[in-house]
């Protein structure tokens, strides 16, 4: 079993996607033999109103929820999330968020922020991070959007210790406090791996010895990239087969309640 | 120095696939088949993949953009150690490497130490390092120097330059001709952003070098990294109409359709495999793009042994 806990639908706003719809996804996920996908709405991250791209990704994904698991772009600065969330949650059944706090230009401290953490968190949904969409050399010339900086996430999973965070399209946590051994945080976050080196420095060697590989799970970030990068990154880690298989499905069922 | 894997206990920690695995698919892992992994062991090869052979890309496997580390770092020679053990990993077979300076410009002592350790990592590592030779065309009679005594003199297979000049700039010329009396490729590193990169005010891009391999069409060019976080898609479209330019695929970006556009715009005779100490992004961007398996051969491969076999000296 293999469970993508970092894919997407629909289009962006500043590069062609391929594979971007159901059927298309579907297919190369067959060719990869990735048996379930998380996926939220690309266009969702550029939408002024992400409702629209959830209501297309809970639209598209009608008929393949065995495989694909919509989790819902929410703006808590936006009118009407509130409204928003309980429609993802109950009328599409989202399992999860994805939020873009830089895209969307607010910040995760933000006392409009943590109310969305806590009524997410109070309907058990996932929230997951993207650390970036894309790499900031090749934005675009219409903006400047950074990544997000991990001492923010630090705050964040500090400061909500019931919610479950999982982090997507990030490196470089072995540098902070996140992926540190008996670092002083709660254990509500986990960490795609779909950045993290697996040869030479070994990122994810050190974080399953510094966290536990619990805390580890399997994401391709498709189709912005390619999925074989982060397959490879498997197939190469030198890490016990019981943690590989943590890794691939085994912390995503649980996150999940498949 | 083939380095062999075998098949251990379940529990413990072990590499478990094969080039063939690898540059394949993930399906013999997923399915539990259990493969030896090395670089350059032929008998391996035979029992690694349950994939159909004639599907399995055959030829060396060249990571066209590598580095080795700087002396000046505490751990260089474990970090060294372990690039080769990545590249076995991962089934390259040859990198080609250069030494760079810690602080740019590369200072003319800095460059010469760089490239002294460059042809001891070629000793230590024999026929799995190849050398490029790095200078800063700013140095002159002396950058030419360092050329003919290492491309000439001890076998490295190119000249690499960094961002002290931008390409196209008449100071690189000479560097240029004498790649062209060699027979030897510039790797030349590069980026197009669409902002003013303030730590790299001479940075070269596709465009650049497509100015200067029109003018030189002898030359034989390469540029860095189109996976190096800048526009990708600039980058491709820029070097379309410069048949003498090639494109490394190597860096950290691992977005699809970076092989795909760069085959379909300059062609796959034009594309040479890279990683850029991205290994796994490198290996994992040839394996997911939609091509054919003779046309992954000649980018991880062939097409830079087409270069090298043009060497003059």
């Amino acid at each position: 079993m293999m469970i993508d806990m970092n894919a997407y639908l629909g289009h962006f706003a500043f590069r062609r996607l391929r594979h971007n719809t159901a059927a298309s996804l579907l297919a190369l996920m067959d060719s990869k033999k990735i048996d379930k996908a998380v996926v939220s709405s690309a266009a969702a991250i550029t939408y002024r109103n992400a409702q629209a791209g959830n209501e297309e990704v809970a639209e598209e994904t009608k008929g393949h929820r065995d495989r694909l698991i919509p989790f819902a772009v929410i703006n808590p600065f936006y009118a009407g999330w509130q409204d928003d969330l309980k429609i993802c949650h109950e009328e599409f059944g989202m399992k999860g968020l994805r939020l873009y706090p830089k895209w969307h230009n607010y910040a995760l401290s933000s006392p409009s922020c943590r109310e969305l953490v806590k009524a997410a968190t109070e309907r058990d949904m996932v929230i997951s991070i993207p650390m970036r969409v894309e790499d900031n050399r090749e934005r675009s010339w219409l903006l400047n959007i950074p990544d997000i900086p991990l001492d923010e996430i630090v705050e964040l999973v500090k400061a909500h210790p019931k919610s479950r965070f999982l982090l997507l399209n990030g490196l470089g946590y072995t540098g902070s406090a996140l992926g540190k051994k008996n670092n002083g945080l709660p254990a509500n976050y986990a960490i795609e791996l779909s950045r993290l080196s697996a040869v030479l420095a070994n990122e994810i060697g050190q974080l399953i010895a510094n966290l536990g590989a619990d805390r580890l799970m399997f994401g391709t970030g498709m189709p912005f990239n390619y999925p074989d990068p982060a397959l490879v990154k498997l197939e190469v880690l030198d890490a016990a087969e019981p943690d590989k298989e943590k890794i691939r499905s085994q912390n995503a069922a649980t996150w999940l309640r498949l | 120095m083939p380095i062999s894997r075998t098949i251990s206990n379940s529990s413990e920690p072990s590499p478990r696939v094969s080039r063939r695995t690898l540059l394949k698919g993930s399906a013999a892992v997923a399915l539990g088949a259990v493969a030896l992994s090395s670089a350059r062991v032929g008998a391996a090869e035979q029992t690694a993949s349950s994939a159909p052979s004639s599907a399995q890309p055959k030829g060396k496997v060249i990571d066209c953009h590598a580095h080795l580390t700087h002396h000046s770092r505490a751990n260089w020679e474990a970090d060294d150690r372990k690039l080769i053990e990545a590249a076995d990993k991962l089934g390259i077979d040859q990198l080609c490497c250069s030494t760079l300076t810690p602080h740019w410009p590369g200072s003319l002592e800095g460059f010469r130490e760089c490239n002294k350790w460059t042809a001891e990592g070629m000793r230590r590592f024999p026929g799995r390092v190849l050398g490029y030779c790095y200078v800063n065309p700013g140095y002159g009679r002396e950058a030419l120097e360092e050329i003919r005594r290492y491309v000439g003199g001890q076998g490295f297979m190119g000249i690499k330059l960094y961002n002290e000049y931008t390409c196209n700039e008449p100071v690189v010329f000479p560097i240029v001709e004498l790649a062209i009396e060699l027979g030897v490729p510039i790797l030349h590193h590069a980026s197009h952003s669409h902002y003013f990169v303030e730590d790299q005010p001479r940075l070269t891009d596709s465009g650049h070098l497509a100015e200067v391999a029109r003018r030189y069409p002898e030359a034989m060019l390469i540029c860095a990294h189109i996976s190096g976080g800048g526009d990708w898609e600039w980058t491709v479209k820029a070097a379309r109409h410069a048949p003498n330019l090639m494109l490394d695929t190597s860096g950290s970006v691992t977005d699809a359709d970076t092989v795909d556009l760069a085959a379909a715009v300059v062609g796959v005779d034009r594309l040479v495999f890279g990683c850029d100490s991205s290994m796994t992004a490198g290996i994992g961007k040839i394996r997911g793009a939609d091509l054919s398996t003779q046309d992954k051969e000649k980018i991880l491969g062939g097409n830079l042994m087409r270069l090298l076999r043009r060497r003059k000296a």
